[in-house]
């Protein structure tokens, strides 16, 4: 992969050929397993690949490869790890083909159809004309909020685990994890496994009392497997496990945090230093702007970023969403039954969003919605039960922080009952940009 | 105070204007049904820097009706109406050349001749006052009586302390007309009576009212930032560029130019404008427009490297052709009143106007004379026939 | 030795390819609170996402202390307030 880093394409001067729009890459963000399955397809099939990255490397959160030197304790199914690594090889096969841009992030196409990057290296926003684009960025976790979530110690489950893989080390102190959602019981398995296992583990649902949905996830096969390994691990290292359960407030006390719990109607408090948090996960699809179907450069999302089907489901939806862009262009593409297995995929998720169904307690007043613009739950109970989209931003000041709703705009979904309109047109940047990248863009560049 | 109890007046267009007028109206005691397509402050007045202004204004009657504005707020942040939401705060007028060095020279001037307070700050000052300021600024004027309002806290207040009905997502589609007087406007399929109609609704106006030779979009792209300070402005004025008055003043009439104010928001953010495209009612922004923007603004007030920028958006102005508002009634249509074509100073006009619209409204003379507005002007050319 | 970069004034060491995140809460600094007290911050998602855990990097300005390597010497600080008024 770091020869790859190294792939250079861009002095091609594509522009001044007669082949410049059919020479013209495809736009593939993201370099997760959606990503770059995408990209692999479309290189296979003869295609030009324009591969962007945020990160240093390839991997997205699912293969999230661990820093040069870093203690390699425990490293995932290795199911994972062998997809990984046959994506990893089709890449290099079809290397030549793909730019890939690592540390670059895509900032969205603006008002003239531009698709915009800021090279975090060369601290510049770029454009690259392309003919198509694939999207597959993930997913962002969901958080069910409670006063106090905004406090340091307090981390998602999944940032935690992205953590974990890089540094091969857990954080030191006590874990407490909650929420709901099978990665709570994954991020504790590997943490135990790699040290320091939770105090708790703390699922607000009652899967028990879902036999029916249960019944359903039994038949899955790999992630039952998976699922199977967590719990033989927390049980061995002997973490309490509660369902119906969950966190009502956190405070900071000296080092650490006070964590009040409910399970059932009884209180109690826990002490930890760390509070790892998740509720499920959301496509990250904020500020993404998918024309229509027959625009001139069709835009596709793939992967947890188009629907939340899991990393092994990713690379298949990533193959989809290749074929798709191929069709799209007169290529032949494979008509690989991928469908299928999708469906399989949608199927597991939802008898699981099924078997772990319960509610939130209500935030309290007090309790922080946008942490970015320090935004509380009166703040939002103070808007008109009518507030058009406008008025939650301006007057709620929703939406308009740093993170751009991508976490307070699933919690007023859940509040509201409905989701949030999107800005229209979509704005760029789709993530904060430094000013002086963004002075530093110029139009005359088609390459950069 | 309330000389027509049973008047029902449909406001259209719950912007700043719009919003200002309904909240005076039912304060004399009219009944006020206030509608728009979106909601309160979708348009121009949620997407606008909140310049209460009359350093920017072009001289003549927009400089005067500035002044009057500016002290119109003043009274409203006084008697309590606007507590809390207006802000006294110097505008910095800025040159980087000698020929800016002289445009703001004669600015000056024209404000000092209106009788506005105009200071010469010297480079040290200025420095002292805005730390960093970049090193090609070699004059500057201070106008220190200038204020700060954001539109749409001022509309959600004027509405607050009303009992105006507020319709959401209620575009009207036509003024309904019976002897040549208004008696109400239709909403979708629905016809809602009125004894009279205020159209405040920027450039949806042109369509209500066939007002499309007469009334230009012009877009202006924007910037804003994060916080470089925490809950306070983050510098100590106003900063607008020598390229803005030139606009202003209609020396510079090009989409390409930028006509550059850096205004320091009250939560620590700075909001930096703008383009002046004429004929662009989008409010799409592009690469090119910003990071030319953010050059300027960057030449300027360099310690803005240090700075991320949060999003990019664009409002859309509503310009007359004579580049002065339309305010006053309607010159065929009876019943109708107009508010409109307030161009890039809706802010710093909007309360005022909003509040003279209403008196109009309710057979009063307004405060000051506002002939020059009167929508008659352009009666005898070809619109408003 | 490991390289270090620096938080205020405390060095903290890294590994060679960790990002400035991992770095920070493996010395035990959580806290990325930015000056003026509006809001909290530290590090919550590692995605990039969040922009809870953004710091500013001295001559250059602010990142994500998530997606952004670890180099030596550079010098990390909370994101400051600027262009202070005298009062």
């Amino acid at each position: 992969m770091t020869d790859l880093a190294k792939t250079d394409l861009a002095k091609t001067d594509l522009a001044k050929t007669d082949l410049a729009m059919t020479e013209l890459p495809v736009l593939v963000v993201g370099g997760g397993p959606a990503g770059v399955a995408a990209a692999v397809a479309l290189a296979e099939a003869g295609l030009r690949v324009l591969l962007i990255e945020q990160r240093d490397r390839l991997g997205g959160a699912i293969h999230r490869q661990p820093a040069v030197g870093a203690p390699q304790i425990w490293r995932g199914p290795a199911r994972h790890r062998r997809n990984w690594a046959e994506l990893a090889s089709r890449l290099e096969h079809v290397a030549e083909r793909i730019e890939l841009r690592t540390s670059t992030v895509f900032l969205g196409i603006d008002g003239a159809g531009r698709f915009l990057f800021d090279d975090r290296m060369a601290g510049r926003v770029f454009a690259r004309p392309v003919r198509a684009a694939i999207v597959a960025v993930g997913a962002v976790e969901k958080i069910a909020p409670f006063e106090g979530w905004e406090l340091p110690g307090v981390m998602s489950a999944g940032g935690a685990q992205v953590l974990l893989k890089e540094t091969g080390r857990p954080p030191e102190g006590p874990i407490v994890v909650a929420g709901s959602g099978p990665l709570l019981l994954a991020v504790a398995a590997q943490l135990a496994r790699a040290g320091n296992p939770p105090l708790a583990v703390l699922e607000r649902g009652r899967p028990w009392h879902k036999p029916k949905a249960l019944a359903r996830l039994m038949t899955a096969g790999a992630p039952l497997a998976e699922a199977a390994s967590y719990a033989a691990v927390l049980a061995l290292k002997r973490v309490p496990c509660h369902v119906g359960s969950e966190v009502l407030g956190v405070s900071e006390t000296g080092q650490g945090l006070t964590i009040r719990v409910r399970a059932g109607s009884a209180e109690s408090l826990l002490q930890a230093r760390h509070l790892l948090i998740h509720d499920g996960l959301e496509p990250n699809r904020a500020g993404i702007p998918l024309p229509a179907p027959g625009a001139e450069v069709p835009v596709l999302l793939a992967g947890d970023g188009r629907e939340i089907l899991g990393a092994d489901a990713a690379i298949l939806d990533g193959q989809r969403a290749a074929s798709a862009v191929l069709s799209r262009l007169g290529h032949a593409a494979s008509a690989a039954p991928l469908e299928a297995a999708l469906s399989k995929a949608r199927n597991f998720q939802l008898a699981l969003a099924e078997a772990l169904r319960s509610k939130a307690t209500p935030p309290t007043p007090q309790t922080m919605l946008c942490r970015c613009e320090g935004r509380r739950y009166a703040d939002f109970a103070a808007l008109p039960a009518d507030a058009s989209a406008r008025e939650i931003r301006l007057m709620g000041r929703f939406g308009l922080g740093a993170c751009q709703g991508r976490f307070c705009g699933p919690m007023l979904a859940e509040l509201r009952g409905e989701a949030l309109p999107t800005a229209n047109p979509p704005r760029w940047p789709l993530r904060p940009v430094s000013v002086a990248a963004l002075a530093n863009f110029s139009t005359d560049e088609t390459e950069s | 105070m309330a000389r027509s109890p049973s008047l029902h007046v449909a406001v259209i267009g719950a912007g700043i204007v719009g919003a200002a007028a309904a909240h005076f109206l039912a304060a004399a005691g009219a009944r006020v049904t206030l509608l728009d397509a979106s909601g309160p402050a979708a348009g121009a007045t949620g997407a606008s820097d909140g310049a209460v202004s009359v350093a920017s204004k072009k001289p003549g009657p927009m400089m005067d009706l500035a002044r009057h504005a500016r002290a119109f707020y003043g009274s409203c942040e006084a008697d309590g109406l606007l507590r809390g939401l207006f802000h006294r705060r110097s505008t910095f007028l800025v040159a980087r050349t000698r020929l800016e060095a002289e445009l703001v020279a004669e600015h000056g001037a024209d404000l000092a001749a209106a009788g506005e307070r105009v200071l010469d700050v010297d480079r040290p000052t200025l420095l002292n006052r805005i730390p960093g300021l970049g090193d090609g600024v070699c004059f500057a004027l201070e106008i220190p009586d200038d204020g700060h309002a954001l539109g749409y806290e001022i509309t959600q207040r004027l509405l607050q302390r009303s009992a105006v009905t507020v319709r959401r997502n209620a575009p009207v589609s036509e003024i309904v007309m019976r002897a040549g007087q208004a008696v109400g406007v239709t909403i979708r399929d629905e016809l809602l009576p009125a004894d009279a109609v205020l159209v405040a609704a920027g450039i949806g106006s042109v369509g209500l009212l066939g007002l499309g030779d007469i009334l230009i979009p012009r877009k202006g792209q924007m910037v804003v930032t994060d916080r470089a300070a925490a809950g306070r402005p983050a510098i100590d004025g106003h900063l607008m560029a020598a390229s803005y008055l030139a606009a202003k003043r209609g020396i510079v009439r090009d989409n390409a130019h930028i006509g550059l104010v850096i205004d320091p928001l009250v939560t620590g953010q700075f909001l930096i404008g703008g383009s002046r495209e004429d004929h662009r009612a989008d409010q799409a922004t592009d690469a090119a427009t910003i990071s030319a923007i953010l050059r300027d603004a960057l030449d300027l007030y360099p310690p803005l490297r240090q700075r991320r920028v949060l999003r990019t958006f664009a409002g859309v102005r509503t310009a007359s052709r004579d580049g002065l508002p339309i305010v006053g009634p309607h010159p065929h249509l009876g019943g109708v009143t107009i508010a409109t074509g307030f161009e890039g100073d809706g802010i710093c006009l909007g309360p005022f106007m909003g509040a003279s619209a209403a008196r109009m409204i309710l057979g009063e003379a307004p405060g000051v004379d506002l002939s020059m507005l009167a929508p008659q002007r352009f009666s005898r050319a070809e619109a408003l026939a | 030795m490991n390289p270090c970069f620096y938080w205020i004034d405390r060095p903290v060491s890294f590994r060679p390819g960790e990002t400035v995140a991992a770095a920070l809460l493996r010395a035990g600094i959580a806290d990325l609170s930015p000056e003026g007290g509006v809001v909290r911050g530290r590090v919550f998602c590692c995605i990039g996402a969040c922009q809870a855990c953004v710091v500013a990097i001295a001559g250059e300005g602010a990142v994500e202390a998530c997606l952004t390597p670890a180099r030596s010497g550079m010098r990390l600080s909370p994101q400051p307030s600027l262009g202070l008024r005298h009062d």
